[in-house]
């Protein structure tokens, strides 16, 4: 060893000690590892007015105690009394915060300073410190520093020669009197012998003795006789802990730093829009208000697919014409027409929903909206017996609900999370959002934004009711927590990543739901294709003599069918109506409906001449509110491990669905 | 902070801004306590990324039905949400 002064420095993590280090030594240092450790130790050294100092760069690290290896090498080393000086630095530009290392190095029994790093940034956000004012209450030297900027360095060699020359200790007083007051620490301040570890004092081990720190504690035991451990352990058992001691260390903090900085800060206003947001009455409207918005622009977007899906159709008559003019066999022509043209046409106008819905409430993401919606709900959660982490379930739900029934995973508790999993059935998910507007702007034109806000009414009171039911028997009053949430700032959209996102998922979409629509759609056609041409087929016979039941729901038995296969997939249902009803006259009517074109009384002529009103209401309902799909069936087994929960699940949104189906077509009847 | 703590399991949400309000003290104040809340493991960040994917989405079976095909490629849960998880949500504790 040389005889040199070794300076140690300490701090938190980007508090500058690397700048610092660096530029005190220059090149004369090297990085090894601690013994035996994998963490790094710099060490170098440097010469001041003749004099040779060694500079020991410790890991950063938040504070003292025992988190992890880098604390105790830290605390370790200085205690030691290898480092002469122990030199803190703190972050001018957040002193509240940052002068936490040096309110947990208190009790170490090493000579220090304080240097209040990046006095350039703290002056730039218009804060002024008084170093001295904070140099009286330490009774060490405090000074205002800027590592990055070499000139600044002169009072940086002063103060470590007043350090040395003086030995300055850190003023624990008050620290002291803040502790007394934590139930437990005068009882167990009291049993710790002074320097029963070298290094710390009895305040320092007392209080580390009230967080519970494993190594101090080992090494209590290591040095006190059994009697004095063992009562130390009795009295952290009615002692207040770690909760208490950084409160202690906060509130030491702030009476360093009163009157010592002005700190400029600007009370910071709540904006126009968050006011709203998060006011108690007017929270929620707002947010639904929101939603709807939302859900009312989708459409926009929605149109140019909608068209495309539109001229697709347009093409299926001369297709056909074609096909059957150069002598291609009929069943082939109709597989082409009906099956692969018609369904195309769907799928088209569902990816546009897919789209709309996607870019506005990605959009909605991205500016920081959805987070103000998720805090409004989440009070809402609270009451529902849900933690806030469900929020998260619940979103990706609405794009796919086994997504959310994964989610869901992060919900520790389990009656929570069978509950959680159970309420994101009722969101309707991305295949949800893809048929259930299609067959809207079908059946009821631009009146479809009333259906649409009608579900997700209808949605929110399922789940609420579902809640209620489920929840009494899954969740227990005191699994309730509450949860804090710290808004992002509103912010321009990144508008390529969100395009990117949305494009990606209408192309995911339309891979997934082409397959299971040509597939469904295919197998009900060919059920119901008969050679003759009349009303023919194993399915029309079979539709026929379940009819009558179907319709005490309100919905025909092509689309009681229909919702059977939606459950496979909502899109499924999509694929039987394409097979059931073809001809273009739906779609067309809509399109004709949107554009403003067709009159009345043809629109309602094309589609009273199949489905009523009533009955595309009561069947919109009826598939919106089944369970998604089979995957998500599997995904909430997988989650819960219940085969009980699961068909509970399966068998309540089964009834429900069918309930909701008959009261919408009774309520569509008093209306139509 | 005990009355910080007291606040956050009492059921309900609330921000930063209102949790500083009711405590009549600033929001810095508030930050640097749930950090050192986090940090001594009395609360925990509520990550929103990919629900439960954590990551490399391995754990996420059910996600591979995406695809279709049951192929599992780097991102399968592409399609429920955006590729980085939800980056704009805030940040969201609990209470462990
Ligand atoms: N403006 C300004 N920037 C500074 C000052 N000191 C350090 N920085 C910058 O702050 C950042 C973090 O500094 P480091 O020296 O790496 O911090 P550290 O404490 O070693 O961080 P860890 O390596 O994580 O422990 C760097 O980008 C520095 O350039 C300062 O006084 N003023």
């Amino acid at each position: 060893m040389s005889t040199g002064v070794t300076v140690a420095l300490l701090g938190q993590p980007n508090s500058g000690k690397s700048t610092l280090f660096n530029a005190l030594t220059g090149l004369r240092q090297h990085v090894g590892n601690w013994p035996g450790k994998t963490v790094e130790k710099k060490e170098g050294s440097f010469t001041h007015k003749g004099k040779e100092y060694k500079v020991a760069d410790l890991p950063g690290s938040y504070s003292l105690s025992a988190n992890s290896d880098e604390e105790v090498i830290t605390r370790d080393y200085i205690a030691s009394g290898e480092a002469d000086v122990a030199c803190i630095l703190a972050d001018s530009s957040q002193l509240q915060r940052s002068l936490f290392m040096l309110a947990d190095y208190a009790g170490i029994d090493v000579p220090c300073f304080l240097l209040l790093n990046m006095s350039d940034v703290a002056a730039e956000q218009g804060k002024k410190i008084n170093a001295g004012a904070i140099e009286e209450k330490l009774g060490i030297p405090v000074i205002p520093f800027s590592a990055t900027d070499k000139k600044s360095y002169d009072v940086f060699y002063e103060a470590l020669g007043t350090v040395i020359k003086n030995k300055g200790m850190l003023n624990v007083e008050k620290l002291n009197t803040q502790y007394e007051s934590i139930i437990g620490y005068r009882e167990i301040y009291e049993l710790i012998p002074e320097n029963v570890i070298p290094g710390y004092s009895a305040m320092w081990i007392a209080v580390k003795a009230l967080e519970n720190d494993k190594v101090v504690m080992a090494k209590l035991r290591a040095a006190l006789d059994d009697q004095t451990y063992s009562r130390i352990e009795d009295a952290k058992k009615n002692a207040q802990g770690a909760v208490a001691t950084g409160g202690c260390k906060f509130a030491w903090i702030d009476d360093i730093l009163e009157k010592a900085v002005d700190a400029g800060d600007k009370k910071i206003s709540l904006s126009f829009l968050d006011k709203i947001y998060t006011s108690r009455i007017w929270g929620k409207p707002a947010v639904i208000l929101t939603v709807l918005l939302g859900l009312i622009a989708s459409f926009i977007p929605a149109i140019p697919l909608m068209i495309v899906g539109s001229l697709i159709l347009a093409v299926k008559a001369p297709v056909m014409g074609v096909l059957s003019s150069i002598g291609c066999p009929e069943i082939l022509t109709l597989i082409i027409g009906d099956v692969v043209i018609q369904s195309f046409s769907y799928i088209f106008k569902m990816l546009g929903f897919v789209f709309g819905v996607t870019l506005v409430f990605g959009l909605l993401e991205e500016v920081g909206v959805m987070a103000r919606i998720s805090y409004v709900f989440d009070n809402t959660m609270g009451k529902l017996g849900l933690q806030g982490k469900s929020v998260m379930p619940f979103l990706v739900s609405f794009g796919c609900t086994m997504g959310g029934a994964a989610g869901a995973r992060v919900i520790d508790n389990w009656g929570q999370k069978v509950l959680t999993i159970a309420l994101a059935w009722a969101v309707p998910c991305g295949a949800a959002w893809a048929t259930v507007p299609m067959l809207s702007t079908i059946f009821f034109g631009p009146g479809a934004v009333l259906v649409i806000v009608a579900v997700l009414l209808t949605m929110l009171l399922h789940m609420w009711i579902t809640a209620k039911i489920f929840g009494a028997k899954l969740v227990k009053k005191e699994d309730r927590y509450g949860m804090i949430m710290e808004l992002p700032p509103y912010h321009k959209p990144k508008w390529g990543a969100l395009f990117r996102y949305v494009f990606g998922r209408t192309k995911e979409t339309f891979i997934r739901v082409t397959k299971v629509i040509m597939l469904v759609c295919g197998v009900f056609w060919l059920l119901s294709y008969s050679p003759s041409g009349e009303n023919g087929g194993i399915l029309y016979t079979i539709g026929v003599a379940i009819d009558p039941v179907t319709r005490l729901f309100g919905m025909p038995w092509q689309l009681f069918l229909s919702y059977v296969a939606s459950a496979v997939g909502k899109e499924g249902a999509i694929g039987v109506i394409s097979a059931l009803y073809n001809g273009g006259s739906y779609s067309a009517g809509f399109m004709d409906a949107m554009n403003g074109a067709a009159t009345a009384g043809n629109l309602n002529e094309l589609l009273l001449a199949n489905v009523s009103k009533p009955e595309a209401l009561a069947f919109i309902f009826a598939i919106t509110f089944n369970m998604p799909c089979v995957v998500a069936l599997a995904a909430t087994y997988q989650e819960t491990h219940s085969a009980k929960w699961t068909s509970i699940i399966v068998l309540y949104y089964t009834v429900v669905s069918l309930v909701l189906a008959f009261l919408a077509y009774h309520i569509g009847l008093l209306i139509w | 902070m005990e009355g910080l703590l007291k606040l956050l399991s009492d059921g309900h949400a609330r921000t930063v801004e209102m949790l500083a309000a009711e405590l009549d003290t600033s929001v810095s104040d508030i930050a640097r306590k749930l950090e050192y809340l986090e940090i001594i493991g009395v609360i925990r960040r509520v990550s929103l990324s990919n629900g439960g994917c954590s990551g490399n989405c391995s754990g996420c079976g059910g996600c591979s039905g995406h695809t279709g095909d049951g192929k599992r490629d780097s991102a399968p849960c592409k399609g429920c949400i955006p590729d980085e998880g939800f980056k704009n949500m805030g940040v969201m504790w609990e209470v462990v």
